[in-house]
């Protein structure tokens, strides 16, 4: 178990819906908009809370440049109105950086240099894509064989782990079918009300036939990704896109999405100064590295790491949220450590839910923690593979 | 009336298939167009031409030039937008074949028709005559037939039917819009039924239909005998019924039969019994799966009449037949059909024999001239002559006995007698040089003098019509350079299929000396197509002589052993059959056409007067090469562009990636190189080819100043034009850039990522990887810095070098080999 000198609870966390990308309601947001909204919805969730206490604001995201690059922490805290007293910075490792995030948050606080901290994540596929605005690979890459996976697309590593681990594209269509039928039910019956913050879409279309500005004003409630029209037949239909026979599909990949999360941690002696209610406590964190050509299986190597600092088994852990990059490597992940289904992602994972990159660390966060109190679970996990080869968890305790 | 007659927009009433493809080809010329259609009862009013314009994106071939032009057709219905019918100079009709439909139609629009408004029936098979009774008489002079052809971005003939009382003004105006601005071939028919082409077509069709069932012939068989052999399309007979829709035959039949009481071969449209089994079952064609062909799994079944089901499609020709197939000669392929005994031989003399016999009793009746039935021959149903210029080819009298010996005997389908102008014993055809013939005066008539037809300078050729271009200023067996007594020269390859040569290569220096000497333009211009078919290696194979005794030692060594096992070369693209015959040489002379075929291309980019290519049909390889090299490309529609050389494991060298790597440079305006530079990767080491000039300017290939003509006919008069304008205004060739940023090794790096994924994945292959990688290679200035400045001769050398690596590469032979060999590429 690792050490530490005061325990870093969390105490708010919150997330805008997940829309799709890049066409779908946040097509037109800013993700630095989307980051400033949640660190409100936070802070405004411990109304106790001087602003000023709050040390630092860390930011995730995947391709920090254009709209979210610049610092996105540092800017969207300071349009969430916070005070400029209070600094931001952006972290980035890939899929895991809103998990990292938190790790960071944490330890500030259990290394008793902090006692408040904000984690975050935010992520626009919409406005930066998947490999950035500017793609320039580095020559050195290819000047060697064992390197030259630094440059596979997501997609053919998932095609790697699906060969290797040998998972049929039945198996990850039924799997891609189930995360679907979890998530639709999760939002039937109102499972993500609480970690939701709605927000305001603004468009600024120009209306050709009146020759006005037509300004759209509509509530983003829920997430966009379930499709209740989802079917194995309708997911059998889709072609491999990653390999010429291959398995991986859009339909059984995560969705490109745009979203935002935040968590709010503080010490012990904050919860008392400030009279704040803990949702839940910050047990352990850790990443390793894997071959970047099988990146999806990364969380293998992370879990039993993380675990260890917790000083829980896989067992203990009653709910898991594992992000489904690709149901390929979410099912190798669980075969390799023979997870019971039933705790993985039991409202949906991304397949479903979506996967803004950079924000889904502190996006599933929330939902682990509101979660976890909700149906009275002890011990969750977020924990997610990374591309370039590497896997990320975290351990989380509900008070 | 103004001076200009102008056609600023245009109406197409009904969005049914031939409606949308006529309102797709309209904004293909970029002529403004509604597409109207009924409303529908529920949901968006323009509902059905929405979905007919979704069904434009899926047909195949593209009906549109680009599908960015879709969004220039502007749905509209009859509920709501009858008044927009005010702002358009022609209106087609273009509804079900039903009188009273139209006539319903007519009266609806009429109140709404502006005043110099031309109003036209794509119908094809209602009398005109009889539709123009619903209008008021002074409308009627604005009325016509329009019959266009399916498809009529890619079917050259339009029909003209003028009703008695048509201005004939307005028929002419209207002509000279169909040409010039739609690049249509039209021909002047009167209101018979079915008009021209499809009188004499359907008439074709169903007399090969009765035949065949006479003699027993599979449905295989015929198309293998009816086909390209014939110079017909692949289509042939029955795949033809397939594509038309075998109800839309039999009703097309059903209404000839109908209104031909009195036609000699009246039964001939009887539609057979199992073609009307066929339709009741729902096998209509290739709109449903299934027609008289059917494909299960990979193969394709044929209908046989006698099973009354499908069998597994061979279609085999008598091994003796073959060689009259191949005959290019009329008369003799005429006397081998009329006296080999073969069923297959005596099947196919009833079918010319027969169609014969028809275009010589009707002609009078129902064209102008002998001309006139021959284009739409040749326009409307891609036949590559029309019936009686081939009766003239395969001689005259001689075909014409015999058609007197069989109505005698019997055996014609009717035992109508030939017309007296037939038989006159002085005639020895139907074209002469001062015209066709035309039965109705009994005079030869020379061709329309319609002022668009000046713009033709080499209108379509009938068969035995002399070939005469110009003045020749000088002749090889590769070349003609030659002027039309205007100060502007012209050279047009000789080569088969207008492939590049090192003989060519040498034509076109001279060609260019002698034009900077003594010209002021220089245009490249074929007299046929294509403009040079590069890549299109397996209509090229040449016999090659082989190598003789050249040592077998090194590359060349190498090289000849594969070259000796395939018996055959190519003149290919980029010199390719002329590079493969150096390498038995020796390296050095491969690398010595490469470098003149360098040195053409810069030359015709910085030659001291404008160079102008006028491209039509392919323009691969080493043909595209030349032309984004000349100062000015004008193209027709037609032009199907694209850099092909990686499909043999080659790249293009001749200029081909310095020019695409200049333009990503010059794009980015100091700027990302990379993104501009990717598209033009992606082309080149994709083998892409436009399927429009306006792809292939979205390609990059075609530059914002370059020309698009929509009639090939017209397109050396806008070349020269072009070069004219070029000329006049104090033309300096662009100064050399001295200066090209590159993307460098960063460039590279970042295209084999794209393409490590791609062979990863197994979308390609590790040979394909490898070419790909010296594209990038060539592309990015080679292994230098991000943004390091070379010049153009930098990449020259970089192509060059590149391209003598890959052709030493055993997987790229086989690939030649193969192309040579099984006329497919090679995916090794």
């Amino acid at each position: 178990m690792s050490r530490r000198i005061q325990e870093a609870y969390i105490v708010a966390a919150s997330r805008t819906p997940v829309g799709k990308a890049p066409r779908g309601m946040f097509r037109n947001t800013r993700p630095d908009d989307l980051l400033a909204h949640v660190l409100k919805q936070v802070m405004g969730q411990c109304p106790s809370l001087d602003p000023a206490a709050v040390g630092d604001v860390i930011a995730g995201c995947a391709m920090p440049e254009a709209e979210q690059g610049m610092n996105v922490a540092r800017i969207a805290l300071l349009l969430a109105g916070l005070p400029d007293t209070v600094p931001g910075m952006t972290v980035n490792r890939f899929c895991s950086s809103g998990l990292q995030a938190v790790a960071i948050a944490a330890d500030r606080i259990r290394l008793g240099e902090a006692d408040v901290m904000i984690a975050s994540g935010t992520e626009s596929m919409s406005k930066v894509p998947m490999t950035g605005n500017k793609i320039a690979f580095n020559p050195e890459i290819f000047a060697r064989d064992e390197n030259i996976a630094i440059a596979y697309g997501m997609g053919l590593t998932a095609e790697k782990v699906a060969e290797r681990w040998q998972i049929s594209r039945e198996v990850q269509d039924t799997f891609a079918c189930e995360s679907h039928r979890r998530a639709l039910v999760a939002l039937a019956n109102g499972e993500f009300m609480e970690e939701i913050a709605p927000y305001s879409v603004e468009n600024r279309e120009p209306d050709l036939i009146t020759r006005k500005t037509e300004v759209r004003a509509r509530m983003a409630m829920q997430d966009e990704g379930p499709r209740a029209d989802t079917s194995m037949e309708a997911l059998a239909r889709l072609k491999a896109v990653f390999a010429r026979n291959g398995t991986v599909t859009a339909g059984n990949s995560s969705q490109m999405s745009d979203g935002a999360g935040a968590v709010l941690l503080a010490s012990e002696t904050a919860l008392k100064r400030y009279n704040l209610t803990p949702l839940g406590k910050f047990l352990g964190y850790a990443v390793a590295g894997v071959p970047p050509e099988i990146m999806g299986i990364g969380p293998k190597e992370a879990i039993p790491r993380a675990l260890r600092q917790a000083g829980l088994q896989l067992e203990d852990i009653g709910w898991i949220e594992l992000n489904e990059a690709f149901a390929a490597q979410t099912l190798a992940v669980m075969q390799e450590l023979d997870m019971n289904p039933a705790r993985v992602n039991p409202l949906g994972g991304a397949i479903a839910l979506g996967h803004p990159l950079g924000a889904t660390g502190a996006i599933r966060t929330a939902t682990l923690l509101h979660g976890m109190r909700r149906h009275k679970k002890k011990f969750g996990m977020v924990t997610m593979c990374i591309g370039t080869g590497m896997g990320a968890a975290g351990i989380f305790e509900a008070c | 009336m103004s001076k200009n007659f102008m056609i600023r927009k245009v109406a197409v009433l009904g969005a049914g298939v031939m409606g949308a493809r006529i309102a797709a080809h309209m904004v293909n010329a970029s002529v403004e167009t509604l597409l109207f259609d009924l409303p529908d009862g529920e949901g968006d009013p323009n509902g059905k031409v929405v979905r007919a314009l979704e069904g434009l994106k899926k047909a195949e071939p593209g009906p549109l030039s680009s599908p960015g032009r879709l969004g220039s057709i502007q749905p509209a219905n009859y509920g709501q937008h009858l008044e927009r019918l005010r702002e358009c100079d022609l209106v087609i009709e273009a509804i079900a074949e039903r009188m009273d439909w139209k006539t319903d139609l007519y009266r609806t629009v009429i109140p709404w028709l502006g005043e110099e408004c031309i109003f036209a029936s794509n119908t094809s098979g209602l009398s005109i005559n009889g539709l123009a009774q619903t209008f008021p008489e002074n409308l009627r002079q604005r009325f016509c037939g329009i019959h266009f052809f399916n498809p009529p971005r890619y079917m050259h003939l339009v029909e003209l039917i003028p009703c008695t009382e048509t201005l004939p003004e307005r028929m002419d105006h209207l002509e000279e819009f169909l040409v010039s601005t739609l690049g249509k071939g039209v021909v002047r028919a009167r209101d018979t039924p079915g008009f021209i082409a499809n009188r004499i077509g359907m008439f074709s069709l169903l007399s090969t239909l009765h035949h065949a069932q006479r003699m027993a012939l599979d449905f295989d068989t015929v198309d293998a005998l009816t086909g390209s052999d014939l110079g017909r399309p692949k289509s042939a007979t029955f795949r033809t019924l397939d594509v038309v829709g075998l109800d839309v035959f039999a009703s097309v039949a059903d209404t000839m039969r109908m209104h031909l009481p009195d036609d000699p071969w009246h039964s001939c449209f009887d539609v057979p019994d199992w073609l009307g089994r066929l339709v009741k079952e729902g096998a209509l064609g290739q709109k449903t799966g299934r027609g008289v062909y059917q494909k299960l799994g990979n193969q394709i079944h044929v209908f046989d009449p006698g099973l009354q089901n499908y069998r597994l499609s061979e279609g085999k020709v008598d091994a003796a037949l073959k060689e009259t197939l191949r005959q290019r000669d009329w008369a003799k392929k005429m006397e081998a059909l009329r006296s080999d005994q073969g069923t297959q031989a005596q099947f196919l003399w009833a079918v010319f024999r027969d169609l014969f016999h028809y275009c010589a009793v009707h002609m009078e009746e129902i064209a102008d001239s002998a001309r006139d039935l021959d284009f739409a021959m040749r326009w409307g149903f891609g036949w590559s002559h029309g019936p009686l210029e081939i009766w003239q080819a395969a001689g005259w009298q001689k075909i014409a006995g015999w058609l007197n010996e069989d109505i005698s005997a019997g055996k014609t389908l009717s035992p109508a007698p030939l017309p007296g102008w037939v038989t006159d014993p002085a005639r020895r055809g139907v074209h002469e040089v001062q015209g066709s013939y035309s039965a109705g005066s009994n005079r030869y008539q020379p061709r329309s003098t319609l002022s668009v037809y000046r713009r033709q300078l080499f209108p379509d050729r009938l068969l035995g019509e002399a070939e005469e271009y110009g003045e020749t200023i000088f002749d090889t067996s590769a070349a003609r350079m030659w002027h039309n007594g205007q100060d502007i020269a012209v050279l047009s390859f000789k080569t088969k299929m207008h492939t590049i040569s090192s003989e060519l290569l040498d034509d076109m220096l001279r060609a260019l000396d002698e034009a900077e000497e003594n010209w002021r333009a220089l245009i490249i211009w074929q007299a046929d197509r294509p403009f040079s078919a590069g890549a299109d290696l397996l209509q090229l194979m040449q016999g090659v002589q082989t190598a003789g005794d050249q040592p077998a030692e090194g590359f060349a060594g190498r090289f000849k052993g594969a070259l000796q096992r395939v018996k055959y070369t190519v003149a290919g693209g980029g010199g390719l059959g002329e590079i493969v015959n150096a390498a038995v040489g020796n390296v050095l002379r491969v690398e010595d056409v490469i470098a003149r075929f360098q040195q053409v291309s810069q030359r015709l980019k910085y030659a001291q007067i404008p160079t102008v290519a006028a491209i039509d049909g392919l323009v691969l390889g080493g043909g595209c090469e030349l032309s984004i090299h000349c100062t000015r490309i004008v193209a027709t529609m037609e032009s199907y562009i694209g850099l092909v050389e990686t499909g043999v494991g080659l790249l293009p060298s001749g200029g081909g990636c310095k020019e695409m790597a200049q333009r990503a440079a010059a794009e980015a305006r100091g700027g990302d190189i990379f993104p501009h530079l990717r598209r033009y990767f992606q082309n080149i080491a994709m083998g892409e080819v436009s399927r429009s000039a306006e792809l292939a300017r979205e390609m990059g290939y075609l530059r914002a100043s370059d020309r698009i003509v929509m009639n090939r006919f017209e397109l050396l008069h806008v070349a020269i034009q072009e070069a004219m304008a070029l000329a006049a205004t104090a033309y300096r060739p662009p100064l050399v850039p001295r200066q090209i940023p590159v993307a460098g090794r960063g460039g590279i790096a970042s295209l084999k990522a794209a393409m490590v994924n791609m062979l990863q994945g197994g979308f390609i292959s590790e040979h394909d990887y490898a070419v790909g990688c010296r594209v990038a290679e060539v592309m990015c200035g080679g292994d230098v810095d991000t943004g390091s400045q070379v010049d153009e001769q930098w990449l020259l050398d970089l192509e060059r070098r590149n391209f003598l690596d890959l052709l030493a590469m055993s997987k790229t032979q086989e690939r030649i080999e193969y192309m040579l060999r099984n006329s497919k590429p090679l995916r090794n």
